[in-house]
């Protein structure tokens, strides 16, 4: 630690991973959907999503060196950030319940029968998966490297099943002609399950941040910590999507 | 050149802020000349482009607001100076805070390509539907500088409420922080709870405008009303963001010139700012007045409002509380906190009858409205990020900045935006109504064209008390006078335990402070 006071600290993750956003999500989404111009949209994707990715490869690199960038308020810091995905979870829910609320009749007219098959499968993913990154925790705790990756391989895979139980659900309601734009159930239906979902893979995003550098053998405890907080919040939301959303 | 480009240290990161965001204000400047110009006389003055008007309020308003004082307070002065402090060698997460100043530059140039882009964006910085769901403008611009700048204030909020309860000094209780760190902390509190909001809101905009959703559409069980509630849900607190770090630096200035110590200060940190952020978040609908809602909705948000006088009050009468009987030194930094004081009194005094719906409802959206929230959060907060460069100008470059020069430059801005606003409020009380590009229609009253006069002088005599400013800053930063490690003898260890311009690391040995220790220990 002494040695490094008399250096200004630098890191070029940041900067990298803020460009990569902005040219691959504001700049792409108006480009698409503003101008209608696709081949415009295709290159600014094609230059920013791959230095979001070299962006967060760094960071990620930095950070499991432990370096003097680090002052170890990790946990509180996500659990501060997790107040705010709150919030951001309870406007869009009052989108929801506004127009709910204010309706002669629900479901409205076009809405097909839901099923209420998938959300319990989906259900019992969700869950089994926070229950599989908290074993993944314990073994580490216990040294037991390699039955940690191999139930945070498992986490992942759970996740990715989730994503695809709703990317199958769109593509057979939309086939139905239930759209986002058909009424106000779709509007909320896709807003919030789609909302959470990315929330979804975001979450399996940091856990295969984790795992890259975990199969060298570099594993931080406190990374595992943050995503493992984070992951358990999104289980949480589900509850509240599935109750509010299919049950409701 | 790549050490500041990808600095991690809290300082730089603060300086980068500092730039961007006097860069907006100057952008955002000189858009309000040029509104100004326009409404200089009734019809077409500089353009016969109402669009053209009306992107120039667009990027006014956002960029003012977003980009300029939101970024300086909780961006520069808190990321300069809430550390040290504090006693800390840095925030918590020393590269979230890069990647916070970074998303924050980059919205800036997703805003300032609104000039160039085809169909830019064109509804204000409010974005209300139904028009802004079918205008041909590119609204996705507006929700993504939204969602930049919102994400990058939330990251901050993160970082800045975790170095506060994690990284003070040992020994630095709760009771001993700068009034500055109480309203930083306050701000960010209000920032993570409610910004989030907002930037739900702006999505929900962007899934109804390009995707086809119909949370705004009331034809197909949508509630357009539900937009400005969750808009106002945030950017009323949002006010609170910009007023509680400005009316803090005033507190440590204060403090400071006048050697007393913070009058009231247990008073004013849990009545004051916490009340302020108590209440901030219960009045939003005094913005509805005239959206249409219930009687008993109006009045119980009017008495809330009201309400909110009562701390803001405390945190008030701390301030002059701390005036009294001190030795007070008035160099440019108090200066400019004297003329704070009198922009804030005016601000806050014409916001009591805004308050009471059966005023309001007759000067909504006009000139008057317009005039009060510029006095209060516009130029009120504006001051004091100027104050506090002046105040903090040693501890960021060495030197002092040049008094002479400093008060020239505060006098001309004082004058110019007291001869700006003023007439605002006499041509809103004649019906004058806010954004209009054309007038003519009142031209039959010819007040209201006499005091669009004046506010344009005014608005030209604040652009020659902002040129000599920022020259000012500029030379003396170059060739100033080289400052002692101390030059206001302040107690607060910002100044008494860092060299004059803080290094790596900030402070050479580790800070402990002792249980009689306050940063205003000024021996009384």
């Amino acid at each position: 630690m002494a040695e490094h006071e008399h250096h200004w600290e630098s890191s070029w993750a940041p900067l990298v991973l803020v460009v990569g956003i902005v040219l691959a999500i504001p700049l792409t989404f108006a480009s698409y959907f503003q101008y209608e111009n696709a081949l415009v949209s295709a290159l600014f994707a094609g230059v920013g999503v791959p230095l979001m990715l070299i962006g967060l490869a760094k960071w990620v690199d930095e950070g499991l060196d432990q370096t003097h960038l680090h002052f170890g308020y990790a946990v509180p810091g996500i659990s501060v950030f997790i107040v705010s995905e709150v919030f951001i979870f309870l406007g869009i829910f009052s989108g929801y319940w506004m127009m709910r609320l204010e309706a002669d009749s629900w479901p409205p007219a076009g809405t097909p029968h839901m099923s209420m098959v998938l959300p319990v499968i989906m259900t019992v993913i969700l869950v089994s998966s926070s229950f599989t990154i908290h074993v993944a925790e314990e073994k580490l705790e216990d040294g037991d490297e390699a039955g940690f990756r191999k139930m945070l391989m498992v986490t992942i895979a759970l996740a990715l099943i989730f994503f695809s139980c709703t990317m199958y659900e769109y593509s057979h309601l939309v086939h139905e002609g239930f759209g986002p734009s058909t009424n106000s159930y779709s509007t909320a239906f896709y807003s919030i399950t789609g909302f959470h979902a990315s929330h979804v893979l975001v979450g399996a995003s940091i856990f295969v941040a984790i795992l890259i550098p975990a199969l060298g053998g570099r594993i931080n405890k406190t990374f595992v910590q943050c995503g493992s907080i984070y992951w358990h919040f999104v289980d949480i939301v589900w509850f509240f999507v599935v109750s509010q959303i299919y049950f409701w | 050149m790549k050490d500041w480009i990808f600095t991690t240290d809290h300082k730089r990161i603060g300086v980068l802020y500092l730039v961007g965001s006097f860069a907006a204000f100057a952008v955002a400047g000189t858009m309000a000349l040029l509104i100004r110009i326009e409404q200089f006389s009734p019809g077409p003055n500089i353009t016969e482009d109402p669009n053209m008007y009306n992107s120039w309020l667009y990027f006014h308003g956002a960029a003012m607001i977003l980009a300029f004082l939101i970024p300086g307070l909780t961006g520069w002065a808190a990321n300069y100076f809430l550390p040290l402090m504090i006693g800390a060698p840095d925030v918590a997460f020393p590269r979230i805070n890069a990647f916070s100043v970074w998303l924050f530059w980059l919205a800036i140039v997703i805003a300032l390509l609104s000039f160039v882009i085809p169909d830019p964006p064109d509804i204000m910085w409010t974005g209300y539907p139904p028009y802004s769901v079918q205008t041909e403008g590119n609204t996705a611009f507006y929700v993504f500088t939204v969602h930049l700048l919102g994400f990058s204030s939330i990251l901050g909020a993160v970082n800045f409420l975790t170095t506060v309860i994690y990284m003070r000094a040992p020994g630095m209780g709760w009771n001993q922080l700068n009034l500055f760190v109480w309203g930083t902390v306050a701000a960010f509190a209000i920032q993570l709870i409610f910004i989030p909001v907002l930037a739900a809101a702006v999505t929900l905009l962007l899934f109804d405008k390009y995707l086809g959703t119909h949370f705004f559409d009331p034809a197909a069980g949508g509630d357009v009303l539900l937009y400005q509630n969750l808009f106002w849900f945030y950017s009323h607190p949002a006010v609170y963001v910009i007023l509680l770090p400005a009316i803090t630096i005033l507190g440590e200035v204060i403090a400071t010139m006048s050697k007393n110590p913070i009058f009231n200060y247990k008073a004013c940190v849990y009545a004051g700012i916490w009340g302020v952020v108590l209440i901030s978040g219960e009045v939003w609908v005094h913005h509805l007045y005239v959206s249409g809602m219930p009687n008993w909705i109006r009045i119980g948000m009017m008495i809330s409002t009201l309400m909110i006088s009562v701390p803001v009050g405390i945190i008030a009468m701390s301030l002059w509380g701390t005036l009294y009987k001190g030795s007070i030194t008035y160099n440019t930094a108090m200066t400019y906190a004297a003329g704070c004081m009198f922009l804030f009194l005016i601000g806050g005094l014409t916001g009591i009858p805004l308050a009471m719906t059966v005023i309001d409802v007759n000067v909504s959206d006009t000139a008057f409205v317009h005039a009060h929230f510029h006095f209060v959060m516009g130029i009120f907060a504006a001051f004091c990020v100027i104050m506090g460069v002046y105040y903090w100008f040693p501890k960021m470059t060495g030197r002092i900045a040049n008094e002479k020069w400093g008060k020239i430059g505060f006098w001309l801005n004082f004058i110019g935006v007291n001869l700006t606003f003023f007439p605002l409020f006499v041509a809103g009380l004649h019906g004058m109504p806010r954004r209009y590009y054309d007038y003519a229609q009142f031209a039959y009253d010819p007040t209201i064209e006499k005091m669009h006069h004046m506010a344009t002088v005014g608005a030209f005599v604040v652009l020659a008390g902002m040129a000599i400013t920022l020259l000012n800053w500029i030379g003396s930063a170059i060739a100033g006078e080289k400052a002692s490690a101390n030059p206001w003898n302040s107690k607060s260890l910002e100044w008494t335990h860092t060299e004059i311009i803080p290094g790596p690391g900030n402070f050479k040995e580790p800070v402990t402070v002792s249980a009689d220790w306050t940063p205003y220990n000024y021996g009384k």
